[in-house]
């Protein structure tokens, strides 16, 4: 049904998409896609998260008041800082919090996490009743957790207190502990990856009702709990595909399109790595096409038997359980080599005989583009390809309203082999 | 209305070629463009756009829209049956047709004759000769001529697929009604796939454009590793060698959304429920109902191209698939389970053990070749993801007839799970015969 769709991701993605390439300033690729890591100096980091609150934006032009972990220095933002550090390390987290509600924060996969010096423990109030999965930062109050970061791999932080609240606010965030050498998803030399192909993919989902009714101090029963939106890195489509810290997206840093080269025996030899995390409240059925991801990693630990055999399977349903994280390695082979030397073997129809999407250049080669339909255009830039990755719950490719194609969905662009006339 | 020139570099001659275009489009219309522009915007004839010189297609698709039937009870609110559904059907659809081997005229006849699931087909592993092609026509939808949807063919899995045979639209292109278009795939892996239109994926899946496609292994007709030569993967030792296999596709319906598509209405997609959940395109009893056309090399139509009847059953007439699963005891026993309901399925055998042989067209191995298949009774999956399973028939109890083993959906939340011994609505039987009993198979589901 195209009434509806069309204008919307028109208009957003003329007002947005270009700018994204074209005003934004360049950094090095490293960083306007893939994980943006906040890190912390020293052989032992310690890192700050101030407790915030703020507005981010949603896909069919609604804002929502969030919850979230602020870096050191930094506002608001959702989802919560991506703490890169190096397995081994002892990692100290000091949380301040200013919101009149106590906040802690559980880091699930750590172990022998500390609170202020003693071991992190679920906390009871005098009538036995839970109030926190670990000591909490009381109002206008501070707490510091510690924990070694013993094994490499991809893991959630949240708050802990009131979860159902608290972390569907946003409170929560990404943590990655990367092993000794770099550019390894585990210890193993199997799975070793590309540099600047390091990608994340945090998955969270949000009930409008209860945003508004903590926004406006009113009662919400969790047992109407129903999500609205379904976000990827915060973020929905088409704003997903937006670089890491564009200006128009002030509290929403972080993008999701993955950009890569195809894969080369000589130049590109190693796969790119996906880390999932989903912060929802069901198992998320993660699906990129043409590319079967080889599952290296759940939950930070790598598939390997007790003596290393390797248990790691390819996959292209990446189903990601709510607080599960995954580790996928996957990379692109232009199989066929399909160019205009090599057309493919069918008859390219006139432009007249199909209805083009907005990333097709024209042309069915990679690096090469072609004629477009008199009056229509592209985003296409020098004939990269755009390849769809998006939860396949269907249904939640959608905004409130009944607006679709946005949500959890975003592209793997493949850049034509280097050199090339790519901006 | 027409697409803005996005991109930051200056104007090139193209660009501004096309700023012409459009400016002539705008100002006079097709007719008063010069013949450059006006041979661009002409379509092509029906099914003539493939050339002349192109090798012939193995498959012919048509997307278009229909009517299935659902069971009538319990109703759903107002939005099942629709009342607007001609007798004996309950449920408006959008689907593909196999329309192989039809004259154009019966082709063009197939609008408004939609079935549910999609034809099942298969394609032998690429040995770098053996290309498969797939045509896919639009026909349009008849009961909504104000929708111009375009569909597509997206292969759910194809590894390494360029946009131009992705069925994805916005990375390429759709196919408006009235057009053709070729897709040619060279599939390097065996398993099991699944296939859908991408356009409006969220609508036109849930509509019932949706069903399996699967890659039979290199290693097929070697009878050293497993006498029958049948394999579901290039295992070199016969683990997943099989005797008969049976596709079990999994898709959903919302009754509202399908109500609401007849109707000229939006559904609130994050509304979202399951009021049916279907195998291979029907809910118990009529699971076990006898096949339709099923062989889509040879599909068999009426003199119009129109479906027959499965077994006479009229209400079937677009649902033409089997899920009954006969075999002999001590045969191997291939399952081809896809999910593309919106939902996590959790299918399960009572009294049968199931190995877990493959799954999302990738063998279980490790790349050591540490084996990593493994026994179950349920098979719980999400959407979007395939399971290969094997279970060898236990020996035959000695009663006549044949043993029966039920598989179901074990998620019961969905209102047909009322259906006919509240066991659940998407449930079939396996049902095991004597050695001996039953002839090889011919094809899958039979």
């Amino acid at each position: 049904m195209r009434e509806l769709r069309t204008p919307l991701l028109r208009c957003t993605t003329l007002l947005l998409l270009p700018a994204a390439w074209a005003i934004a300033p360049a950094p090095a690729a490293a960083q306007a896609v893939g994980v943006a890591c906040t890190t912390a100096p020293g052989p032992n980091p310690t890192f700050t998260l101030r407790v915030s609150d703020g507005y981010i934006q949603l896909p069919d032009g609604n804002t929502m008041y969030m919850w979230g972990y602020a870096p050191a220095g930094g506002g608001f933002q959702h989802p919560g800082p991506t703490l890169c550090v190096t397995a081994g390390q002892t990692v100290t987290v000091v949380l301040q919090n200013p919101s009149p509600r106590p906040v802690s924060i559980v880091f699930p996969g750590q172990e022998g996490v500390t609170a202020d010096g003693a071991l992190a423990q679920p906390q009871l109030d005098t009538g036995g009743t839970l109030t926190s999965l670990a000591q909490a930062a009381p109002p206008g109050g501070s707490v510091t957790y510690s924990f070694v970061a013993a094994r490499p791999g991809t893991f959630p932080y949240h708050s802990g207190t009131d979860p159902l609240t608290q972390v569907r606010m946003g409170l929560f965030g990404a943590l990655v502990v990367r092993p000794g050498v770099p550019e390894r998803a585990f210890d193993r030399p199997d799975s070793a990856y590309t540099a600047g192909e390091e990608f994340m993919l945090l998955l969270s989902e949000i009930d409008p009702l209860q945003h508004y009714a903590v926004e406006g101090g009113l009662p919400f029963d969790p047992t109407t709990y129903k999500p609205r939106y379904w976000l990827a890195n915060g973020r929905g489509f088409p704003d997903t595909i937006a670089d890491n810290g564009v200006p128009w997206l002030p509290t929403q840093p972080y993008g999701a399109l993955a950009r890569i080269h195809p894969w080369s025996p000589a130049t590109h030899p190693l796969p790119g790595v996906v880390r999932y995390l989903n912060f929802g409240s069901e198992n998320y059925p993660f699906h990129p096409h043409g590319n079967n991801g080889l599952v290296v990693g759940r939950d930070g630990f790598a598939l390997e038997g007790p003596l290393g055999e390797d248990l790691a399977f390819e996959k292209f349903a990446i189903n990601v359980a709510p607080g599960q994280t995954w580790d996928v390695l996957f990379q692109w082979h232009d199989a066929e080599s399909y160019s205009p030397g090599n057309p493919v073997p069918v008859t390219v129809p006139s432009v007249a005989n199909l209805q083009y999407g907005m990333f097709y250049g024209g042309s069915p080669y990679l690096g090469s583009t072609g004629p477009l339909p008199p009056g229509a255009s592209t985003l296409n830039q020098c004939g990269e390809y755009y390849i769809i990755t998006h939860n396949h719950a269907l249904h939640q490719l959608s905004a409130w309203g009944g607006v679709v194609m946005v949500g959890p969905l975003t592209y793997l662009r493949i850049d034509p082999p280097q050199p090339n006339s790519c901006p | 209305m027409t697409r803005k020139q996005l991109r930051p570099s200056l104007l090139s001659r193209r660009s501004l070629l096309r700023g012409a275009g459009t400016a002539l489009l705008g100002a006079a219309g097709v007719g008063l463009v010069p013949g450059r522009f006006s041979r661009l915007l002409l379509p092509e004839g029906f099914g003539t756009a493939s050339a002349a010189e192109d090798p012939p297609h193995d498959l012919f698709f048509a997307g278009t829209d229909g009517w299935m039937w659902l069971p009538e009870t319990p109703a759903v609110g107002h939005f099942h049956p629709d009342v607007l559904a001609p007798p004996p059907f309950t449920t408006y659809i959008f689907g593909f047709r196999n329309v192989t081997g039809l004259t154009p005229a019966q082709r063009a006849a197939q609008k408004l004759k939609a079935q549910h699931s999609a034809p099942i087909w298969w394609v032998p592993q690429y040995d770098g000769t053996n290309e498969f092609r797939v045509a896919l026509t639009n026909l349009g939808l008849g009961i909504r001529p104000d929708l111009t949807d375009a569909h597509t063919v997206h292969w759910h899995g194809f590894r390494n697929v360029v946009p131009f045979f992705d069925g994805e639209p916005s990375g390429s292109f759709g196919v408006p009604a009235g057009r053709v278009f070729v897709y040619a795939f060279r599939p390097r892996h065996p398993g099991t796939y699944m296939y859908h239109c991408h356009v409006e994926d969220t609508e036109h899946v849930q509509m019932g454009m949706t069903g399996i496609v699967f890659v039979r292994p290199l290693q097929d007709g070697n009878t050293a590793l497993y006498p029958s030569g049948k394999y579901a993967y290039n295992d070199g030792d016969g683990s997943t060698g099989f005797d008969r296999e049976f596709v079990m596709f999994l898709s959903e319906v919302w009754a509202e959304s399908h109500w609401c598509d007849a109707h000229i209405q939006l559904p609130e997609w994050s509304d979202y429920r399951v009021d049916f959940g279907l195998l291979n395109g029907r809910v118990w009893p009529d699971t076990i109902a006898p096949n339709g056309s099923i062989d889509p090399f040879h599909p068999v139509t009426d003199a119009s191209g129109d479906l027959l009847p499965p077994g006479g059953i009229e209400r079937l007439k677009y649902q033409p698939f089997s899920s009954l699963v006969t075999c002999n005891a001590g045969e191997r026993v291939l399952l081809r389970f896809a999910n593309l309901g919106f939902r996590e399925a959790s299918m399960a055998t009572v009294g049968l053990r199931l190995r877990v042989v493959g799954k999302d067209a990738t063998l279980l191995r490790g790349r050591d070749g540490t084996d990593g298949s493994y026994e179950a009774q349920h098979l719980s999956f999400g959407a979007g993801e395939a399971i290969d399973a094997i279970f060898t028939a236990p020996p035959h109890s000695g009663g006549s007839g044949p043993d029966v083993y039920v598989l179901h959906d074990r998620a019961y939340r969905r209102s047909d799970h009322a259906a006919g011994g509240n066991a659940g609505g998407r449930r079939t039987e396996i049902r095991v015969f004597p050695p001996g009993t039953l002839p090889p198979q011919g094809f899958p589901n039979t």
